[in-house]
């Protein structure tokens, strides 16, 4: 206390230096209207700085919600879009069936949001924890998608967790896909390295496409609706034994921040699935005799 | 002493009239305005308590804002040019020097009490000007306001010096 005392006593006209500096200092910008109004607007550029850096993180810790939102939207969107496009393209003179199509499109997938909570894109086979499971109906082989494209199929499901196989998966994963208008097919297939691009095997060497089309989902399979987003041609290739092309595909989920995805749960799936199974059984039984 | 503080007082009022009643009316080519008012803030004494220039400052420079109707202005650069004058003289007075000589042309010989009066001086009407601008915009009006005002202000100070000298 004494040596605070002493310091105060010591420096004491510094003390009152800055007392009748602020002293002037007030009295210059509340009594003379030009500084007075220099001050004011300064002040209220600071503030709105302020203000804007406060919203701004309030913007970012809402943003986990307005993902999952937009998320949701873009999916629904793109399904719109691929079907208003096919329906364009087939020239339908019924001006209802467009509206029909779309609904019962939209009416035949539900779509359960999820998040990613284990990932990787390093390894050759690389797999994907979803925090959604049974409990939240879903089911294995059912496919998964984000709002930038495809992400890959439900391979194991518990009660509240599932485990993804994406399509950054060499050894497992091929995704039907097709060139966006054009109809030809293929399948999508990973061979390691870079994550952002992969495979369109076996494209048809009568197939007609250019650089920077997209491929989307065929909807040849019971698992990915037709029409969601893969990637953009980047290069053409011969296949190994030159009797189709494969094309070299830029891809539109970017797999090393995948966050907010959505598993795609099709009311007619378990009829579509007991039907197949019915066929398999049956060739089989037929193969059998 | 009660006599120095009564000198004090005679040199506060007169400077304040001399300022507020003929040289607050001067303003050379637009630029240059003589502040002989500094003449109270150079001349304290060694031994002055530097909280008694500070407030001495600060009262000179709100009377001088009183009557220029700009209250905070001169008071501000006062008290900054009170805070510097003890530090300053002590670099410009001899080693050998009393503990309450007074600051003058006389005991610091021409040159030294020049170069002193210049600095703080100098100090003082860069920063008025700052402020009564308050803004850079003109950069070049502001840099001509001091150098003039300056070298006015050091023409009049050293004029009324060797008077007092003498």
């Amino acid at each position: 206390m004494s040596n605070l005392l002493d310091f105060l006593k010591k420096y004491h006209h510094w003390f009152l230096f800055i007392l009748l500096e602020v002293i002037s200092g007030v009295m210059l910008f509340r009594y003379n209207s030009y500084q007075g109004s220099v001050w004011l607007s300064s002040a209220n550029v600071v503030a709105a700085k302020v203000y804007e850096v406060k919203s701004s993180v309030g913007a970012l810790l809402s943003m986990t919600r307005a993902n999952e939102e937009l998320t949701q939207r873009n999916i629904n969107l793109e399904r719109q879009v691929a079907q208003l496009r096919r329906l364009y393209n087939e020239a339908v003179k019924d001006t209802t069936a467009a509206q029909k199509a779309e609904l019962s499109a939209l009416e035949q997938y539900r779509l359960v949001p999820a998040k990613v909570v284990s990932n990787s894109v390093s390894r050759l086979n690389n797999l994907m924890t979803i925090d959604k499971g049974r409990a939240d109906g879903v089911e294995t082989d059912m496919g998964v998608v984000c709002g930038n494209g495809i992400v890959g199929v439900v391979y194991l499901t518990s009660d509240h967790y599932a485990v993804v196989i994406p399509a950054l998966n060499a050894t497992t994963s091929r995704i039907s896909c097709a060139i966006r208008g054009r109809n030809y097919f293929g399948y999508l297939h990973w061979t390691g390295g870079d994550p952002m691009r992969a495979y369109v095997e076996d494209v048809p060497r009568h197939a007609q496409f250019r650089k920077g089309e997209w491929v989307v989902t065929s909807g040849y399979s019971s698992i990915f609706p037709p029409g969601i987003p893969v990637g953009k041609i980047e290069k053409v290739y011969n296949s190994t034994d030159g009797l189709s092309y494969r094309l070299q595909v830029h891809l539109s989920t970017d797999f090393s921040c995948l966050r907010d995805v959505a598993v795609i749960t099709d009311k007619s799936f378990a009829e579509r699935t007991r039907l197949m199974e019915a066929v398999r059984d049956s060739m089989r039984a037929k193969g059998g005799m | 002493m009660a006599v120095d503080i009564l000198k004090r007082w005679a040199l506060f009022v007169v400077l304040c009239m001399v300022q507020v009643l003929f040289l607050n009316h001067i303003w050379l080519f637009d630029v240059a305005t003589p502040l002989l008012y500094m003449l109270f803030v150079i001349t304290f004494r060694r031994n002055t308590p530097k909280w008694a220039i500070l407030l001495w400052s600060f009262c000179l420079g709100l009377t001088i804002d009183t009557f220029t109707n700009t209250p905070g202005l001169a008071s501000g650069c006062l008290t900054l040019t009170g805070m510097m004058q003890p530090y300053l003289a002590e670099v410009f007075l001899p080693k050998d020097a009393p503990e309450d000589i007074e600051i003058s042309m006389r005991t610091l010989g021409i040159s030294k009490f020049a170069t002193l009066s210049l600095i703080l001086t100098g100090t003082y009407c860069l920063i008025f000007f700052a402020l009564e601008a308050f803004s850079f915009y003109n950069l070049l009006y502001w840099v001509e306001c001091s150098v003039f005002s300056t070298a006015l202000t050091m023409a009049l100070l050293l004029a009324v010096e060797s008077v007092r000298s003498k």
